[in-house]
Protein backbone atom coordinates (compact mmCIF):
# COMPACT_ATOMS: atom_id res chain seq x y z
CA UNK A 1 0.00 0.00 0.00
CA UNK A 2 1.91 3.21 -1.14
CA UNK A 3 0.45 5.93 1.62
CA UNK A 4 1.91 9.61 1.59
CA UNK A 5 3.76 10.43 4.19
CA UNK A 6 2.29 12.59 7.01
CA UNK A 7 4.35 16.03 5.10
CA UNK A 8 2.62 15.25 2.06
CA UNK A 9 0.73 18.19 0.49
CA UNK A 10 -2.54 15.80 0.45
CA UNK A 11 -2.83 16.63 4.31
CA UNK A 12 -1.89 20.02 3.60
CA UNK A 13 -4.57 20.55 0.83
CA UNK A 14 -7.32 18.63 2.42
CA UNK A 15 -6.96 19.98 5.96
CA UNK A 16 -10.18 21.92 5.78
CA UNK A 17 -12.03 18.91 4.42
CA UNK A 18 -10.58 16.38 7.09
CA UNK A 19 -10.32 18.67 10.00
CA UNK A 20 -13.38 20.91 9.23
CA UNK A 21 -15.55 18.54 7.46
CA UNK A 22 -15.89 21.27 5.03
CA UNK A 23 -18.03 19.46 1.30
CA UNK A 24 -19.38 20.85 -1.73
CA UNK A 25 -23.27 21.27 -2.71
CA UNK A 26 -24.40 21.89 -6.30
CA UNK A 27 -26.76 24.77 -6.59
CA UNK A 28 -28.24 23.51 -9.63
CA UNK A 29 -28.82 19.91 -8.64
CA UNK A 30 -28.36 19.82 -5.03
CA UNK A 31 -25.69 17.02 -5.08
CA UNK A 32 -23.36 17.22 -1.63
CA UNK A 33 -20.20 15.53 -1.60
CA UNK A 34 -16.87 15.91 -0.35
CA UNK A 35 -14.17 16.99 -1.29
CA UNK A 36 -14.71 20.33 -2.43
CA UNK A 37 -14.10 21.06 -5.96
CA UNK A 38 -15.13 23.17 -8.81
CA UNK A 39 -17.48 20.98 -10.72
CA UNK A 40 -20.04 19.25 -9.40
CA UNK A 41 -19.88 15.64 -10.10
CA UNK A 42 -23.27 14.95 -10.58
CA UNK A 43 -24.36 16.90 -12.87
CA UNK A 44 -21.41 18.58 -14.06
CA UNK A 45 -22.53 22.70 -12.92
CA UNK A 46 -19.66 24.94 -12.19
CA UNK A 47 -22.42 26.63 -9.58
CA UNK A 48 -21.07 25.02 -6.68
CA UNK A 49 -20.46 26.50 -2.92
CA UNK A 50 -18.90 25.35 0.21
CA UNK A 51 -20.98 22.96 2.77
CA UNK A 52 -20.59 22.22 6.12
CA UNK A 53 -20.85 18.58 6.57
CA UNK A 54 -23.12 17.37 9.69
CA UNK A 55 -21.67 14.94 12.05
CA UNK A 56 -24.43 12.60 12.80
CA UNK A 57 -26.08 10.37 10.73
CA UNK A 58 -27.16 6.90 9.86
CA UNK A 59 -25.83 3.75 8.61
CA UNK A 60 -26.63 3.18 5.15
CA UNK A 61 -24.72 -0.01 4.12
CA UNK A 62 -22.37 -1.37 6.15
CA UNK A 63 -19.89 -4.98 6.02
CA UNK A 64 -17.92 -6.42 8.37
CA UNK A 65 -14.48 -7.17 7.13
CA UNK A 66 -11.99 -10.02 8.42
CA UNK A 67 -9.47 -9.55 6.43
CA UNK A 68 -8.31 -5.66 6.38
CA UNK A 69 -5.15 -4.33 5.10
CA UNK A 70 -2.26 -4.54 7.40
CA UNK A 71 -1.88 -2.32 10.69
CA UNK A 72 -5.44 -2.69 11.37
CA UNK A 73 -7.16 -5.04 13.55
CA UNK A 74 -9.86 -7.61 12.37
CA UNK A 75 -12.57 -7.21 12.44
CA UNK A 76 -13.05 -3.63 11.17
CA UNK A 77 -16.49 -2.46 10.33
CA UNK A 78 -16.75 -0.55 7.57
CA UNK A 79 -19.55 2.20 6.96
CA UNK A 80 -21.44 4.34 4.34
CA UNK A 81 -23.28 6.98 6.10
CA UNK A 82 -26.27 8.78 5.13
CA UNK A 83 -25.19 12.24 6.90
CA UNK A 84 -28.28 14.42 8.22
CA UNK A 85 -28.09 17.60 6.08
CA UNK A 86 -27.50 15.75 3.42
CA UNK A 87 -24.45 14.03 1.59
CA UNK A 88 -22.97 10.38 2.32
CA UNK A 89 -19.64 10.20 4.23
CA UNK A 90 -17.50 6.43 3.68
CA UNK A 91 -15.37 5.50 7.19
CA UNK A 92 -15.19 2.88 9.93
CA UNK A 93 -16.63 2.42 13.35
CA UNK A 94 -14.81 2.32 16.36
CA UNK A 95 -15.18 2.05 19.98
CA UNK A 96 -17.90 -1.00 19.05
CA UNK A 97 -17.66 -4.45 21.08
CA UNK A 98 -20.23 -6.23 18.78
CA UNK A 99 -19.95 -5.51 15.58
CA UNK A 100 -23.40 -7.55 15.18
CA UNK A 101 -24.14 -4.04 16.93
CA UNK A 102 -23.93 -1.95 13.67
CA UNK A 103 -26.96 -2.33 11.16
CA UNK A 104 -28.17 -0.46 8.12
CA UNK A 105 -30.20 2.68 9.95
CA UNK A 106 -28.33 2.57 13.19
CA UNK A 107 -27.51 6.15 14.69
CA UNK A 108 -23.90 7.58 14.17
CA UNK A 109 -21.74 9.98 14.77
CA UNK A 110 -17.88 11.19 14.37
CA UNK A 111 -15.11 11.50 16.41
CA UNK A 112 -11.91 12.43 15.99
CA UNK A 113 -9.64 8.90 16.30
CA UNK A 114 -5.93 8.65 15.26
CA UNK A 115 -6.69 6.65 11.82
CA UNK A 116 -2.83 5.38 11.39
CA UNK A 117 0.64 5.85 12.14
CA UNK A 118 3.38 6.89 9.34
CA UNK A 119 7.03 7.16 10.80
CA UNK A 120 6.34 7.31 14.41
CA UNK A 121 3.23 10.13 13.56
CA UNK A 122 0.34 9.91 14.31
CA UNK A 123 -2.51 11.02 11.28
CA UNK A 124 -6.12 12.01 12.58
CA UNK A 125 -9.48 11.23 11.12
CA UNK A 126 -12.88 11.22 11.59
CA UNK A 127 -14.40 7.78 12.48
CA UNK A 128 -17.85 6.85 13.49
CA UNK A 129 -19.35 5.66 16.87
CA UNK A 130 -22.79 4.27 17.37
CA UNK A 131 -25.28 6.64 19.25
CA UNK A 132 -26.56 5.68 22.61
CA UNK A 133 -30.75 5.37 22.13
CA UNK A 134 -32.60 7.08 24.68
CA UNK B 1 -20.84 0.65 -34.89
CA UNK B 2 -20.68 2.35 -38.82
CA UNK B 3 -17.19 0.89 -40.50
CA UNK B 4 -18.36 -3.11 -39.59
CA UNK B 5 -16.12 -4.53 -37.67
CA UNK B 6 -14.98 -9.02 -37.31
CA UNK B 7 -12.78 -10.88 -35.37
CA UNK B 8 -11.21 -13.30 -37.12
CA UNK B 9 -8.75 -14.99 -34.63
CA UNK B 10 -8.46 -15.14 -31.02
CA UNK B 11 -5.73 -16.60 -28.70
CA UNK B 12 -5.73 -17.36 -24.75
CA UNK B 13 -3.44 -19.71 -22.13
CA UNK B 14 -4.98 -21.49 -19.69
CA UNK B 15 -5.29 -19.20 -16.75
CA UNK B 16 -3.72 -20.19 -13.32
CA UNK B 17 -1.47 -19.18 -11.07
CA UNK B 18 1.54 -19.67 -13.46
CA UNK B 19 4.56 -18.97 -11.26
CA UNK B 20 7.10 -20.76 -14.23
CA UNK B 21 5.54 -17.92 -17.07
CA UNK B 22 6.91 -14.43 -16.69
CA UNK B 23 4.58 -11.60 -18.18
CA UNK B 24 6.85 -11.75 -21.80
CA UNK B 25 5.85 -15.39 -22.18
CA UNK B 26 2.25 -15.50 -21.39
CA UNK B 27 1.87 -12.95 -24.08
CA UNK B 28 4.10 -14.69 -26.34
CA UNK B 29 2.27 -17.58 -26.17
CA UNK B 30 -1.54 -16.13 -26.53
CA UNK B 31 -0.03 -14.19 -29.50
CA UNK B 32 1.38 -17.26 -31.02
CA UNK B 33 -2.27 -18.97 -29.99
CA UNK B 34 -3.97 -16.21 -31.89
CA UNK B 35 -2.08 -16.32 -34.62
CA UNK B 36 -2.42 -20.17 -35.49
CA UNK B 37 -6.26 -19.54 -34.60
CA UNK B 38 -7.11 -18.16 -37.72
CA UNK B 39 -8.11 -20.64 -40.14
CA UNK B 40 -7.12 -19.75 -43.43
CA UNK B 41 -3.85 -18.14 -42.38
CA UNK B 42 -2.43 -14.97 -41.31
CA UNK B 43 1.07 -12.83 -41.50
CA UNK B 44 2.11 -11.29 -38.62
CA UNK B 45 2.85 -8.29 -41.35
CA UNK B 46 -0.81 -7.89 -42.21
CA UNK B 47 -1.53 -6.48 -38.18
CA UNK B 48 -1.37 -2.56 -38.80
CA UNK B 49 -2.01 -1.55 -35.13
CA UNK B 50 -2.19 -2.77 -31.78
CA UNK B 51 -3.73 -1.91 -28.34
CA UNK B 52 -2.22 -3.65 -25.19
CA UNK B 53 -4.18 -3.97 -22.43
CA UNK B 54 -2.33 -3.70 -19.27
CA UNK B 55 -4.07 -2.91 -15.63
CA UNK B 56 -1.16 -2.84 -13.23
CA UNK B 57 1.42 -1.04 -15.19
CA UNK B 58 4.12 -3.52 -13.64
CA UNK B 59 3.51 -2.57 -10.48
CA UNK B 60 2.11 -6.34 -9.93
CA UNK B 61 5.95 -7.82 -10.67
CA UNK B 62 8.18 -4.74 -9.85
CA UNK B 63 9.07 -4.26 -13.33
CA UNK B 64 8.41 -0.32 -13.67
CA UNK B 65 5.37 1.24 -16.23
CA UNK B 66 4.73 -0.71 -19.48
CA UNK B 67 3.76 0.83 -22.45
CA UNK B 68 3.46 0.10 -26.08
CA UNK B 69 7.03 -0.49 -26.78
CA UNK B 70 6.41 -3.40 -24.20
CA UNK B 71 4.43 -5.12 -26.62
CA UNK B 72 6.16 -4.25 -29.49
CA UNK B 73 9.06 -6.34 -27.88
CA UNK B 74 7.18 -9.06 -26.71
CA UNK B 75 5.61 -9.50 -30.39
CA UNK B 76 8.63 -8.71 -32.13
CA UNK B 77 6.95 -5.69 -34.15
CA UNK B 78 7.86 -2.32 -33.90
CA UNK B 79 6.72 -1.36 -37.18
CA UNK B 80 2.86 -0.69 -36.07
CA UNK B 81 1.56 1.93 -33.62
CA UNK B 82 0.65 0.09 -29.84
CA UNK B 83 -0.91 1.91 -27.52
CA UNK B 84 -1.44 1.02 -23.52
CA UNK B 85 -4.87 0.80 -22.38
CA UNK B 86 -5.58 0.87 -18.70
CA UNK B 87 -9.24 1.56 -17.20
CA UNK B 88 -9.45 -0.80 -14.37
CA UNK B 89 -11.01 -4.21 -14.39
CA UNK B 90 -12.95 -3.26 -17.59
CA UNK B 91 -9.00 -2.65 -19.30
CA UNK B 92 -8.93 -5.75 -21.33
CA UNK B 93 -12.68 -5.23 -22.99
CA UNK B 94 -11.23 -1.63 -23.29
CA UNK B 95 -8.41 -2.64 -25.29
CA UNK B 96 -10.83 -4.21 -27.60
CA UNK B 97 -12.87 -1.24 -27.85
CA UNK B 98 -10.07 0.76 -28.92
CA UNK B 99 -9.07 -2.02 -31.72
CA UNK B 100 -12.61 -2.19 -32.91
CA UNK B 101 -12.62 1.73 -33.01
CA UNK B 102 -9.11 1.26 -35.11
CA UNK B 103 -11.13 -0.87 -37.35
CA UNK B 104 -14.52 1.03 -37.25
CA UNK B 105 -12.22 4.38 -38.39
CA UNK B 106 -11.39 3.17 -41.62
CA UNK B 107 -7.86 4.42 -40.35
CA UNK B 108 -6.24 0.05 -40.25
CA UNK B 109 -7.70 -2.85 -41.70
CA UNK B 110 -6.61 -5.76 -39.45
CA UNK B 111 -5.41 -5.32 -35.88
CA UNK B 112 -4.33 -6.52 -32.49
CA UNK B 113 -6.05 -6.25 -28.91
CA UNK B 114 -3.87 -8.16 -26.11
CA UNK B 115 -4.59 -7.91 -22.32
CA UNK B 116 -2.44 -9.80 -19.73
CA UNK B 117 -1.89 -9.61 -16.45
CA UNK B 118 0.76 -11.37 -13.15
CA UNK B 119 -1.31 -11.30 -10.61
CA UNK B 120 0.45 -13.81 -8.20
CA UNK B 121 4.17 -12.66 -7.97
CA UNK B 122 2.92 -10.83 -5.38
CA UNK B 123 2.21 -12.99 -1.95
CA UNK B 124 -1.66 -13.22 -1.89
CA UNK B 125 -1.97 -10.26 0.58
CA UNK B 126 0.73 -7.97 -1.11
CA UNK B 127 -1.19 -8.77 -4.16
CA UNK B 128 -4.61 -8.03 -3.06
CA UNK B 129 -3.14 -4.25 -1.24
CA UNK B 130 -1.81 -3.68 -4.76
CA UNK B 131 -5.11 -4.62 -6.38
CA UNK B 132 -6.58 -1.57 -4.56
CA UNK B 133 -6.71 -2.30 -0.85
CA UNK B 134 -6.58 0.21 1.59
CA UNK B 135 -5.11 3.02 0.52
CA UNK B 136 -6.09 6.52 -0.22
CA UNK B 137 -2.66 7.97 -1.52
CA UNK B 138 -2.94 6.55 -4.87
CA UNK B 139 -6.42 7.77 -6.01
CA UNK B 140 -5.80 11.21 -4.40
CA UNK B 141 -7.96 11.12 -1.35
CA UNK B 142 -7.23 11.70 2.65
CA UNK B 143 -6.12 8.13 3.60
CA UNK B 144 -8.93 8.50 6.48
CA UNK B 145 -11.33 8.50 3.70
CA UNK B 146 -9.91 4.91 2.05
CA UNK B 147 -9.20 3.57 5.51
CA UNK B 148 -9.58 -0.15 5.15
CA UNK B 149 -11.07 -0.34 1.93
CA UNK B 150 -10.49 -2.70 -0.80
CA UNK B 151 -12.17 -4.88 -3.40
CA UNK B 152 -13.79 -7.02 -1.01
CA UNK B 153 -14.94 -4.60 0.85
CA UNK B 154 -16.14 -2.35 -1.99
CA UNK B 155 -18.86 -5.34 -3.17
CA UNK B 156 -19.87 -6.25 0.55
CA UNK B 157 -21.04 -2.56 0.83
CA UNK B 158 -23.80 -3.34 -2.11
CA UNK B 159 -24.07 -6.83 -0.75
CA UNK B 160 -25.59 -5.81 2.33
CA UNK B 161 -28.05 -3.08 0.76
CA UNK B 162 -29.15 -5.68 -2.00
CA UNK B 163 -30.07 -8.00 1.24
CA UNK B 164 -31.47 -5.10 3.17
CA UNK B 165 -33.65 -3.57 -0.31
CA UNK B 166 -34.04 -7.04 -2.46
CA UNK B 167 -33.96 -9.48 -0.10
CA UNK B 168 -31.26 -11.57 -1.25
CA UNK B 169 -29.51 -13.77 0.75
CA UNK B 170 -26.21 -15.44 1.85
CA UNK B 171 -27.26 -18.62 0.00
CA UNK B 172 -28.23 -16.89 -3.04
CA UNK B 173 -24.48 -15.91 -3.44
CA UNK B 174 -23.26 -18.98 -2.89
CA UNK B 175 -25.70 -20.10 -5.73
CA UNK B 176 -23.68 -18.31 -7.90
CA UNK B 177 -20.66 -19.80 -6.47
CA UNK B 178 -22.25 -23.15 -7.50
CA UNK B 179 -22.86 -22.71 -10.54
CA UNK B 180 -20.35 -20.66 -11.73
CA UNK B 181 -17.34 -23.79 -10.42
CA UNK B 182 -19.94 -26.53 -12.24
CA UNK B 183 -19.40 -24.04 -15.26
CA UNK B 184 -15.74 -24.50 -14.74
CA UNK B 185 -14.92 -28.11 -14.15
CA UNK B 186 -16.10 -28.66 -18.17
CA UNK B 187 -13.51 -25.59 -19.15
CA UNK B 188 -10.08 -26.38 -19.75
CA UNK B 189 -8.99 -22.34 -19.62
CA UNK B 190 -9.98 -22.53 -15.96
CA UNK B 191 -8.06 -21.21 -13.21
CA UNK B 192 -10.68 -23.46 -10.43
CA UNK B 193 -11.86 -26.63 -11.78
CA UNK B 194 -13.32 -28.09 -8.93
CA UNK B 195 -16.88 -28.23 -7.85
CA UNK B 196 -18.40 -26.36 -4.50
CA UNK B 197 -21.83 -27.38 -2.44
CA UNK B 198 -23.58 -24.60 -1.17
CA UNK B 199 -22.40 -25.93 2.45
CA UNK B 200 -18.84 -25.19 1.24
CA UNK B 201 -19.37 -22.12 0.18
CA UNK B 202 -21.22 -21.00 3.14
CA UNK B 203 -18.53 -22.77 5.58
CA UNK B 204 -15.73 -21.04 3.88
CA UNK B 205 -14.01 -18.20 5.82
CA UNK B 206 -15.66 -14.95 6.12
CA UNK B 207 -13.55 -12.70 4.00
CA UNK B 208 -15.95 -9.46 4.52
CA UNK B 209 -19.72 -9.98 6.01
CA UNK B 210 -21.36 -10.73 3.97
CA UNK B 211 -19.15 -12.10 1.27
CA UNK B 212 -17.53 -15.60 2.16
CA UNK B 213 -14.04 -16.80 0.88
CA UNK B 214 -15.66 -19.02 -2.12
CA UNK B 215 -18.19 -15.91 -2.47
CA UNK B 216 -14.98 -13.92 -3.91
CA UNK B 217 -12.68 -14.72 -7.69
CA UNK B 218 -9.16 -15.99 -7.00
CA UNK B 219 -5.90 -13.63 -7.97
CA UNK B 220 -5.01 -15.38 -11.25
CA UNK B 221 -2.18 -15.03 -14.03
CA UNK B 222 -3.68 -14.84 -17.61
CA UNK B 223 -3.37 -13.76 -21.08
CA UNK B 224 -5.89 -13.23 -24.17
CA UNK B 225 -6.20 -11.68 -27.36
CA UNK B 226 -7.67 -11.67 -30.17
CA UNK B 227 -7.42 -10.42 -34.33
CA UNK B 228 -10.05 -7.58 -35.66
CA UNK B 229 -10.23 -6.64 -39.14
CA UNK B 230 -12.79 -4.86 -41.01
CA UNK B 231 -15.63 -6.92 -42.15
CA UNK B 232 -15.87 -7.12 -45.75
CA UNK B 233 -11.92 -8.72 -45.79
CA UNK B 234 -12.90 -11.33 -42.99
CA UNK B 235 -14.04 -13.97 -44.87
CA UNK B 236 -10.34 -14.18 -46.49
CA UNK B 237 -9.16 -15.42 -43.25
CA UNK B 238 -11.88 -17.19 -42.30
CA UNK B 239 -15.18 -18.56 -43.53
CA UNK B 240 -16.84 -18.34 -39.51
CA UNK B 241 -15.80 -14.90 -38.55
CA UNK B 242 -17.64 -13.36 -35.17
CA UNK B 243 -18.96 -9.69 -35.90
CA UNK B 244 -18.38 -7.05 -33.29
CA UNK B 245 -21.80 -5.43 -33.04
CA UNK B 246 -21.33 -2.90 -30.31
CA UNK B 247 -18.60 -1.94 -28.03
CA UNK B 248 -19.73 0.49 -24.95
CA UNK B 249 -17.91 1.66 -21.87
CA UNK B 250 -20.37 3.25 -19.16
CA UNK B 251 -18.79 5.37 -16.36
CA UNK B 252 -20.08 6.49 -12.97
CA UNK B 253 -19.02 8.08 -10.01
CA UNK B 254 -15.52 6.59 -8.36
CA UNK B 255 -16.35 7.91 -4.88
CA UNK B 256 -18.42 4.94 -3.29
CA UNK B 257 -20.32 8.23 -1.49
CA UNK B 258 -21.34 9.89 -4.32
CA UNK B 259 -23.55 6.59 -5.77
CA UNK B 260 -27.22 7.00 -5.94
CA UNK B 261 -27.60 3.25 -4.64
CA UNK B 262 -26.08 0.64 -3.77
CA UNK B 263 -28.22 -2.12 -5.50
CA UNK B 264 -27.24 -1.06 -9.52
CA UNK B 265 -24.47 0.22 -11.22
CA UNK B 266 -24.93 2.69 -13.59
CA UNK B 267 -21.30 2.11 -15.21
CA UNK B 268 -23.05 -1.25 -16.03
CA UNK B 269 -26.39 -0.08 -17.01
CA UNK B 270 -24.86 2.93 -19.34
CA UNK B 271 -22.57 0.52 -20.97
CA UNK B 272 -25.50 -1.51 -21.95
CA UNK B 273 -27.74 0.50 -23.27
CA UNK B 274 -25.15 1.99 -25.19
CA UNK B 275 -23.94 -1.03 -26.61
CA UNK B 276 -27.58 -2.61 -27.20
CA UNK B 277 -28.00 0.69 -28.88
CA UNK B 278 -24.70 0.33 -31.37
CA UNK B 279 -26.00 -3.18 -31.44
CA UNK B 280 -29.38 -2.61 -32.57
CA UNK B 281 -30.59 -5.44 -30.58
CA UNK B 282 -32.27 -5.99 -27.11
CA UNK B 283 -31.54 -7.88 -23.84
CA UNK B 284 -33.87 -10.25 -24.98
CA UNK B 285 -32.17 -11.37 -28.31
CA UNK B 286 -28.79 -12.30 -26.41
CA UNK B 287 -28.32 -15.98 -26.41
CA UNK B 288 -25.30 -16.37 -23.71
CA UNK B 289 -23.14 -14.25 -21.72
CA UNK B 290 -19.60 -14.01 -20.00
CA UNK B 291 -20.26 -11.34 -17.42
CA UNK B 292 -17.98 -9.97 -14.50
CA UNK B 293 -18.62 -12.07 -11.20
CA UNK B 294 -15.55 -10.98 -9.23
CA UNK B 295 -18.15 -11.38 -6.30
CA UNK B 296 -20.97 -13.32 -6.48
CA UNK B 297 -23.63 -10.85 -5.52
CA UNK B 298 -22.03 -8.80 -8.44
CA UNK B 299 -22.92 -11.36 -11.17
CA UNK B 300 -26.62 -11.34 -9.58
CA UNK B 301 -26.73 -7.16 -9.85
CA UNK B 302 -25.01 -7.54 -13.14
CA UNK B 303 -27.78 -8.97 -14.70
CA UNK B 304 -30.44 -6.76 -13.65
CA UNK B 305 -28.23 -3.64 -14.35
CA UNK B 306 -27.78 -5.29 -17.82
CA UNK B 307 -31.17 -5.79 -18.36
CA UNK B 308 -31.84 -9.45 -18.93
CA UNK B 309 -34.32 -9.06 -16.01
CA UNK B 310 -35.74 -6.78 -13.45
CA UNK B 311 -34.02 -5.26 -11.03
CA UNK B 312 -34.48 -7.99 -7.54
CA UNK B 313 -35.66 -11.20 -9.93
CA UNK B 314 -31.72 -12.52 -10.81
CA UNK B 315 -31.66 -14.43 -7.50
CA UNK B 316 -35.29 -16.21 -8.22
CA UNK B 317 -34.14 -17.30 -11.71
CA UNK B 318 -30.75 -18.65 -10.46
CA UNK B 319 -32.96 -21.21 -8.23
CA UNK B 320 -34.97 -21.58 -11.40
CA UNK B 321 -31.95 -22.63 -13.13
CA UNK B 322 -32.36 -20.19 -15.34
CA UNK B 323 -28.60 -19.16 -15.52
CA UNK B 324 -27.41 -22.32 -16.34
CA UNK B 325 -25.45 -23.45 -18.74
CA UNK B 326 -28.63 -25.55 -19.91
CA UNK B 327 -30.90 -23.23 -19.05
CA UNK B 328 -32.74 -20.59 -20.60
CA UNK B 329 -29.88 -17.90 -20.67
CA UNK B 330 -26.43 -19.49 -19.35
CA UNK B 331 -23.90 -17.17 -17.93
CA UNK B 332 -20.63 -17.41 -17.25
CA UNK B 333 -20.64 -20.84 -19.36
CA UNK B 334 -15.98 -20.07 -19.23
CA UNK B 335 -16.86 -20.35 -14.72
CA UNK B 336 -16.64 -16.93 -15.12
CA UNK B 337 -14.10 -14.59 -12.96
CA UNK B 338 -15.13 -17.20 -10.07
CA UNK B 339 -13.91 -20.31 -11.38
CA UNK B 340 -12.15 -19.13 -14.61
CA UNK B 341 -10.13 -16.53 -12.75
CA UNK B 342 -9.83 -12.31 -13.01
CA UNK B 343 -6.35 -11.53 -14.44
CA UNK B 344 -7.31 -8.05 -14.89
CA UNK B 345 -6.43 -7.11 -18.26
CA UNK B 346 -6.83 -10.13 -19.81
CA UNK B 347 -10.48 -11.23 -17.92
CA UNK B 348 -12.49 -9.25 -20.74
CA UNK B 349 -10.57 -10.51 -23.45
CA UNK B 350 -10.41 -14.10 -22.40
CA UNK B 351 -14.76 -13.39 -21.83
CA UNK B 352 -14.34 -12.36 -26.04
CA UNK B 353 -12.17 -15.51 -26.83
CA UNK B 354 -14.63 -17.91 -24.95
CA UNK B 355 -17.73 -16.12 -26.90
CA UNK B 356 -15.84 -16.32 -30.36
CA UNK B 357 -15.68 -20.05 -29.49
CA UNK B 358 -18.80 -20.69 -28.47
CA UNK B 359 -20.85 -18.85 -31.18
CA UNK B 360 -18.18 -20.88 -33.52
CA UNK B 361 -19.68 -24.24 -31.61
CA UNK B 362 -16.01 -25.04 -30.78
CA UNK B 363 -15.47 -25.81 -27.55
CA UNK B 364 -15.79 -29.07 -26.05
CA UNK B 365 -20.13 -30.68 -26.58
CA UNK B 366 -20.58 -30.92 -23.09
CA UNK B 367 -20.05 -27.16 -22.25
CA UNK B 368 -21.58 -26.08 -25.31
CA UNK B 369 -24.32 -23.53 -25.43
CA UNK B 370 -27.48 -23.90 -27.19
CA UNK B 371 -27.91 -20.80 -29.48
CA UNK B 372 -30.63 -19.40 -31.35
CA UNK B 373 -30.04 -16.22 -32.54
CA UNK B 374 -25.74 -16.61 -32.99
CA UNK B 375 -25.28 -13.38 -30.49
CA UNK B 376 -23.31 -13.16 -27.27
CA UNK B 377 -22.84 -10.43 -24.70
CA UNK B 378 -19.78 -9.79 -22.33
CA UNK B 379 -19.38 -7.47 -19.76
CA UNK B 380 -16.77 -6.23 -17.18
CA UNK B 381 -17.10 -3.32 -14.28
CA UNK B 382 -14.33 -2.46 -12.18
CA UNK B 383 -12.26 0.76 -11.31
CA UNK B 384 -12.26 3.30 -8.75
CA UNK B 385 -15.53 2.42 -7.07
CA UNK B 386 -16.53 -0.21 -10.02
CA UNK B 387 -17.19 3.10 -11.90
CA UNK B 388 -15.95 1.94 -15.41
CA UNK B 389 -17.62 -1.03 -17.12
CA UNK B 390 -17.35 -2.47 -20.82
CA UNK B 391 -20.41 -4.06 -22.59
CA UNK B 392 -18.76 -6.08 -25.73
CA UNK B 393 -22.09 -7.65 -27.87
CA UNK B 394 -20.38 -10.69 -31.16
CA UNK B 395 -22.51 -12.13 -33.47
CA UNK B 396 -22.40 -14.53 -36.22
CA UNK B 397 -24.04 -12.58 -38.62
CA UNK B 398 -24.01 -9.04 -39.36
Amino acid sequence: MVQPAPASPLFWRFNPEIYQRMGMKCSDCGHITYPRRKICPECGSFNVKEHQLSKTGKVHTFCINWTPPPNLEPPIVNVIVDLDGGGRYQGLITEVANPEDVTIGTKVEMVLRKVMTDRGLNIYGYKFRLVEEG
Amino acid sequence: MRGKVAIIGVGMIPFGELFEMGLEEMVQQAYINCLNSVDKGISTKDIKAAWFGQWSGGGMIGQGALCGASLATMIGNREIPITRTENGCPTGSDAFRNACLGVASGVYDVVLAMGAEKMRDKPGVESLIAAGGGGGGILGLHPSWMLGMGGPVLQALYATRQMHELGYTMEDYARVAVKNHHNGVACPYAHYRFEVTMERVLNSPIVCWPLHLLDCCPQTDGAACAIVCRADIAKSFTDKPVYVLGSNTGLDHKNMWDKHSFVEMLSTVRAARGAFEMAGIKPDDVDFAEIHDCFTNTELMNLEDIGFCKKGEAANLLREGYWNRDGAKPINPSGGLKAHGHPIAATGIGQICENYWQLREEVEPERQVKLKNGIALSHNVGGDAFGVSCVTILSRSL
